[in-house]
């Protein structure tokens, strides 16, 4: 089988992209009637469905804090979302870091301080990979809090580049992310411009990390803009049906 | 003092004299949410005494159904099964795997059935609940003693490669009613899946597989689940929804096939119930198996 060219000669990637394009997105939010937040978000074949509860009773009264609120996060991949089919092992360590790692990201963003002592759950439900799980999940998490009406300080937007034959990619596909490409990626707070998430696993040339940060972030400021449409969108069907 | 306190109490009388004919008896009312969670049971049962359910359907009418077949490529099949916003989506990912010794020819199904805490809060994270392992069984059993799948149909090379399909069944979203919504789910992602061509070379003691996936499962039959529930013994509810679920005395889980037969029936304890109710609930459940076929079709044809 010969090698797959990550960057045609006439500069497009294996899915007819350029290489700083990003994947088609598609986003709703509301999509589930039990979870008090939910959205679904699809970033070309990756697909992620988030439900927020909370805040809430916290289920375990030892973990409560006094003084705000208790962000707990679940990643769930199907096991049938990707190529092999992984038997979904309820503590396997690479979930419970992604999961971690979306807290963490989350619990300086929501004002927490407003509800303490209660708990606000974050479900994700990855349905299909097709490379760049983590940041359409915290994407979809997004979505997800403020369809449940928890106060953000701003919203959270995630996005993946790499670096390969001297030149930057934008969100990466799983043929991108398995051929070894070091893959970057970014959660950003658009307002700010700050980033509240990073990350990197493979070896990157320092000279390198300026640009493709500054890709990911631009990726992003893109995906905000997607995030964005869908929230008014909702909201407007929901101030429709509140003013009738 | 208000009307509502007793005139011996108004009047500061002792115990022992009895109360003046004259006192208003107490009037406490209550709006229908507040009642609704005090006293749920009294809440369904004045509903259902009238013939109606708080959700406005009548006593024998079930959710409106929808299938959508294909939505995850990465897997090998894939389904999407609603029952009014219960919604379950069945993923099958098929796997090459060394045969069991005393079943040389034989490949292998393995459904799974999930019910994770996004899709209702009464379900917390942790281990497999009580409800989607017990699901997750029957599912499995009646496959198996149906021989839905032909499993000699899965085999590759006898004693050496079988396709082994691993179905795994998540609930997006629990609004009652899990089991109906699972296995149509499973019966359209299984009607949905296309393998790849596998041949075994001895040579290389390997499998090779073909990129393009076309060999449908040959399925013996249509098996459409149809769950009633009981409440007070006596009112049978099609298609029971989760304000419902929780106040049931009984459940009935009936196993129709597409011609009409009995693939399985499930009565987990309960409330006792009448020869004549079983007959009816049967009747039932021929009527909306054969409604649900019908919507499975269309899905399928709109792949």
């Amino acid at each position: 089988m010969s090698r797959l060219e990550i960057i045609s000669p006439e500069g497009l990637r294996v899915d007819g992209r350029r290489p700083l394009e990003l994947r088609r997105v598609n986003s709703r939010t509301a999509v589930l009637s039990q979870a008090d937040g939910s959205a679904y978000i699809e970033q070309g074949n990756t697909k992620c469905l988030a439900a927020v509860y909370g805040p809430r009773e916290p289920t375990k009264r030892a973990a409560l804090l006094h003084d705000r609120a208790l962000i707990n996060v679940e990643y769930s991949v199907a096991s049938f979302s990707s190529g092999e089919r992984k038997q979904k092992l309820r503590r396997d360590r690479r979930l419970m870091e992604i999961a971690s790692t979306i807290k963490r990201t989350f619990e300086n963003v929501i004002l927490t301080t407003t509800f303490p002592r209660s708990e606000i759950d974050i479900y994700l439900q990855v349905l299909q990979i097709d490379g760049g799980a983590l940041h359409t999940a915290i994407n979809a998490a997004t979505l997800a809090l403020v369809d449940a009406g928890i106060p953000m300080t701003d919203y959270v937007c995630a996005c993946s580049a790499g670096y390969v034959n001297n030149q930057a990619i934008l969100d990466l596909n799983y043929l991108e992310e398995s051929a070894e490409i070091p893959t970057l990626t970014v959660a950003l707070l658009p307002k700010s411009g700050k980033i509240t998430m990073l990350g990197l696993e493979s070896r990157l040339h320092l000279d390198k990390l300026e640009p493709v940060i500054q890709l990911a972030s631009d990726g992003c400021k893109q995906l905000k803009e997607n995030i964005d449409a869908t929230i008014r969108e909702s909201t407007k069907s929901l101030a429709k049906t509140i003013l009738q | 003092m208000d009307d509502s306190t007793p005139a011996s109490v108004q009047n500061g009388m002792d115990v022992d004299t009895p109360p003046s004919v004259t006192s208003t008896p107490a009037v406490f009312s209550l709006d229908s949410e507040t009642f609704k969670k005090i006293h749920p049971t009294e809440y369904h049962r004045r509903f259902l005494s009238q013939g109606v359910r708080p959700d406005g359907r009548t006593l024998s009418r079930f959710r409106k159904a929808k299938i959508t077949v294909g939505a995850i490529t990465t897997a090998h099949g894939s389904a999407m099964a609603r029952l009014g916003e219960t919604t379950v989506v069945c993923g099958i990912k098929a796997e090459i795997t060394e045969p069991k010794t005393g079943a040389p020819r034989d490949g292998f199904i393995v459904p799974n059935f999930d019910l994770p805490p996004l899709c209702s809060p009464q379900f917390k994270p942790g281990p497999p609940s009580e409800l989607s392992q017990s699901i997750s069984e029957y599912i499995n059993r009646v496959l198996e003693s149906s021989k839905l799948l032909n499993l000699s149909d899965l085999c590759i090379e006898e004693g050496r490669a079988v396709w082994v399909l691993y179905a795994d069944i998540v609930c997006l979203n629990y609004e009652g009613n899990a089991m109906d919504a699972a296995m149509l789910a499973l019966v359209a992602a299984l009607k949905h899946v296309r393998l790849p061509t596998a041949t075994f070379y001895e040579a290389d003691n390997a499998v090779r597989v073909k990129e393009q996936r076309t060999i449908p499962l040959k399925l013996s039959r249509t098996p459409i689940s149809v769950t009633f529930g009981v409440f007070d013994g006596q009112f049978i509810l099609a298609d029971p929804d989760i304000e419902e679920e929780p106040h049931l005395s009984s459940q009935l889980t009936v196993i129709i096939e597409q011609n009409g037969g009995l693939c399985g029936m499930l009565k987990p304890g309960g409330s006792a119930l009448g020869q004549e109710t079983l007959t009816s609930c049967l009747e039932a459940a021929r009527t909306r198996a054969t409604h649900i076929l019908g919507i499975l079709e269309g899905a399928l044809a709109e792949r």
